[in-house]
């Protein structure tokens, strides 16, 4: 910069020391030093900050900061109709956008005591398939990348874009579809699509297995999330933990199998996977396992799809009776649900979304007490969060 | 196709006759360590139980779903504000419009299922692992001075979510001393999921998307009509 | 350098310069919602490969970054943290706010806590629109902004007073 600064120059400069004021804590305490991860930092997904307090290379305490993703979804929910919330609660978990939309609109039908048809049931538990593949075959790559290795993740770029391509060429989007309609779907599935997703499906399960191969067998990857972060099912139960962080812990629930409103998971044969060990390694490799069986079952899907329509009658102008509903859903991040509150308008009174990062990413202060600090990056990656979903 | 519907519904209808006893059973659970302080109930068959327990007895409410009940799978905890928005919808939202409007009579809230007398309730859920058994539990949250007690020393996770409800609703949980604010910014004013907190930006400008609501020109009668799938529009 | 700030650059060297400057974009990845997602899949993705344009989007800093994507919701907490990011990217610095509500606030217009564009903080070269816009998008607004960059007055540009007009993708 050349001559005077301007007062614009001058505004800038303020605004930014005031920024870091804002942004910076106090790095040198009497205990020892802290250590600001984010808010933007590679190993966060996004805009998570966690504030460890170190002794040496040992966690004393940790603090999780969020809200840099929050926003608002439940006040926004109260005032928009219900197909206009529809588009909202996409963008909740972004990576299995459709899996947010179900729960909320099976928790409207259950208030109007609209039933979807069978096909529209089918159709809408292939696409909670396949979101839950979109997220989590990310999640391995991601994973791999954050403990240092580039190739995973263009590896889950790659072959997510197989799953991503069937979900566009039915619903018009690539991750935000907005397929789900109170009582049925949008449309029907496209000519041809069935044999594209089998073809897909294959691709995911090679996929899988390289995966098993380069990132699970591989030593490095072991030692480094093998007995890291181990939470024990007791913990996992009072922090509400759910999806593969209690899988992981042993607890054997799922509430596809368990609680399974409507969905067509009871027609299929398919089997929940846990592991006992309740490490960092154990939450990981049960996500991969529920890869490869959601491929399994949208293989199943694509077969056994029932003909019929994929509408209910409903009313062109969506008003839900008066009620209250909670509908959960097993997601691929763990347990989300919607608590709905109507007061027989075309939007709801209240909506208390309860998602599962929120809940997963709350045992990081007492995980990460007496890691070490590479620990923290494989711990928080393999508890796998959302932003969007632990803010809302 | 119709063989398949046939047994759907026989499938439907064999658990919901159970799963109902077993909400009968968890409910006479807590009738039974709660004594009076189990104040409504509600229960929906296959689908959910109500409980609103005594404002003082919230805390121990935790204990009982947890041990006795045997629900010890903390879901959530939030809270439902009963009281109706002053600004409805923001339909008609412009400046013309007084702002802020008058807020409404306090005896305009209406609470929902199990209930009530204040206009702020707490809300909370606990479920048994494995199962699909949840218990909802409410309580009154007191209108001059809202303070509940803390579920924290039962469910360890509920501490995010009681400092997610102080933010929202300015509930304050006797014996949580950690109530920073969860999602907003320190300076932040006000409590945003209260009915009476205002979304500025509509009342500026209303919803361009109102439309949707509107019935369509020259559909005949709007809202007895009904569509069949994939006619929409 | 002075010979840049004195604004007495001959033109074929001005034209070189730029040249270079156009196929070495060092872009800082902010990711900050779903739009990331896209921008990953623009960026890491064998598929759309960004680095076949000149961009390279691995820079450990913003101090080492010529051009930030600021993909996703901006909310009234983060706000802080993206100027002080900004300000520390040296001059000439290049902005693509991509989807909604980075540009505008999108599905979040009514928010209480997001902020109504990523423009009401930090100038802005490149709209990107769309809900997440696609990853194409993201790249041909990268063009766009590569076609700017060859016909820069490069003095102007590095005392920030010359902005131009912002691109409109699409």
């Amino acid at each position: 910069m050349t001559g005077t600064l301007t007062e614009a120059q001058q505004l800038a400069y303020a605004n930014a020391q005031a920024a870091d004021g804002r942004v910076n804590v106090d790095l040198e305490t009497d205990e020892g030093m802290t250590l600001n991860m984010g808010p933007q930092h590679p190993a966060t997904h996004g805009t998570l900050r966690v504030i460890a307090k170190l002794d040496g290379e040992q966690v004393v305490s940790a603090d999780v900061m969020c809200g840099y993703m929050h926003r608002g979804y439940e006040k926004l929910c109260e005032v928009r109709s219900y197909p206009q919330i529809n588009t909202l609660v996409n963008r909740i978990d972004w990576l299995g956008s459709f899996a947010n939309e179900v729960p909320f609109i099976l928790a409207a039908e259950q208030l109007m005591g609209v039933e979807a048809p069978p096909r529209a049931m089918w159709i809408r538990t292939l696409f909670f398939e396949l979101s839950r593949i979109a997220n989590l075959s990310l999640f391995i790559g991601d994973l791999a990348l954050q403990l240092g290795a580039q190739t995973p993740a263009f590896y889950a770029f790659r072959d997510r874009e197989f799953v991503l391509n069937q979900i566009e060429s039915v619903t018009g989007g690539r991750f935000h579809p907005n397929f789900d309609r109170i009582g049925g779907l949008k449309d029907d599935l496209p000519k041809g699509w069935i044999a594209d997703t089998k073809a897909a499906m294959s691709r995911l399960r090679a996929y899988c297995d390289e995966m098993e191969d380069l990132v699970y067998g591989n030593e490095i990857f072991q030692t480094r999330t093998r007995g890291i972060g181990i939470i024990p099912a007791g913990v996992a139960q009072s922090y509400g933990l759910s999806g593969a962080n209690l899988r992981g812990s042993g607890v054997d629930w799922d509430l596809r199998r368990d609680a399974n409103i409507g969905l067509a998971y009871d027609q299929l044969d398919w089997k929940v996977w846990t592991h006992p060990d309740g490490d960092s390694f154990s939450r990981s490799w049960v996500r991969l396992q529920e890869v490869r069986e959601a491929t399994k079952m949208v293989d199943q899907l694509c077969d056994g799809m029932p003909a019929g329509p994929i509408m209910a009658k409903v009313p062109r102008i969506i008003k839900v009776p008066e009620g209250e509903a909670y509908v959960v859903t097993e997601n691929p991040l763990g347990q989300m649900g919607y608590y709905l509150v109507s007061k027989g308008d075309t939007g709801p009174f209240r909506v208390k979304i309860r998602t599962a990062s929120f809940n997963n990413i709350s045992v990081v202060p007492w995980v990460l007490r007496g890691v070490y600090v590479p620990d923290i990056i494989a711990i928080l990656a393999s508890l796998y969060f959302i932003l969007g979903d632990i803010d809302k | 196709m119709a063989d398949d519907a046939a047994t759907d519904t026989a499938v439907d209808e064999a658990p919901e006759v159970a799963t109902d006893e077993e909400r009968e059973a968890l409910l006479s659970v807590f009738s039974a360590e709660l004594g009076e302080a189990v104040v409504a109930h509600e229960i929906k068959p296959g689908l959910g139980l109500w409980i609103r327990v005594a404002t003082e007895a919230w805390p121990a409410a935790a204990e009982v779903a947890a041990k006795a009940a045997d629900c010890g799978w903390f879901d959530f905890l939030s809270a439902i504000d009963w009281l109706p928005s002053p600004y409805g919808r923001y339909e008609d939202s412009s400046l013309d419009v007084p702002f802020p409007p008058p807020m409404p009579d306090r005896s305009a809230a209406v609470p929902g299922y199990t209930g009530g007398d204040t206009r702020l309730q707490v809300l909370a859920s606990a479920a048994r692992m494995g199962t699909s058994l949840r218990v909802l539990l409410k309580a009154d949250v007191p209108d001059d001075d809202p303070v509940v007690g803390t579920w924290i020393r039962t469910f360890a996770g509920a501490a995010w979510h009681e400092r997610e409800t102080a933010e929202m609703f300015g509930i304050r949980f006797g014996g949580n001393a950690d109530l920073r604010n969860m999602y907003l910014p320190t300076e932040f004013e006000g409590h945003p999921l209260r009915k009476e907190f205002p979304l500025l930006a509509r009342v500026v400008k209303p919803w361009p998307g109102i439309v949707d609501v509107e019935p369509m020109p020259g559909g005949g009668d709007d809202e007895d009509e009904a569509t069949e799938g994939g006619e929409e529009s | 350098m002075g010979l840049v700030e004195s604004g007495k650059m001959p033109k074929p060297l001005t034209k070189l310069l730029n040249l270079s400057r156009k196929y070495s974009v060092w872009a800082y990845q902010w990711g900050l919602a779903c739009c990331a997602i896209e921008m990953g899949a623009a960026f890491a993705s064998p598929r759309y490969d960004v680095m076949r344009l000149g961009v390279i989007p691995f820079p450990a800093s913003p101090r080492q970054a010529d051009l930030v994507v600021i993909s996703g919701t901006v909310t009234d907490k983060i706000v802080p943290a993206i100027r002080r990011l900004y300000e520390q990217m040296p001059d000439p610095k290049y902005v693509i706010s991509m989807g909604s509500c980075a540009n505008c606030g999108g599905p979040y217009w009514d928010s209480y806590s997001v902020t109504k564009g990523v423009d009401q903080i930090i100038p802005v070269d490149v709209y990107v629109p769309g809900c997440p816009p696609r990853p194409e998008a993201l790249l041909e607004g990268i063009v766009l902004l590569q076609e700017r960059i060859q016909n820069e007055d490069m003095p102007t540009r590095w005392r920030g007073e010359n902005r131009g007009e912002p691109i409109v993708v699409g």
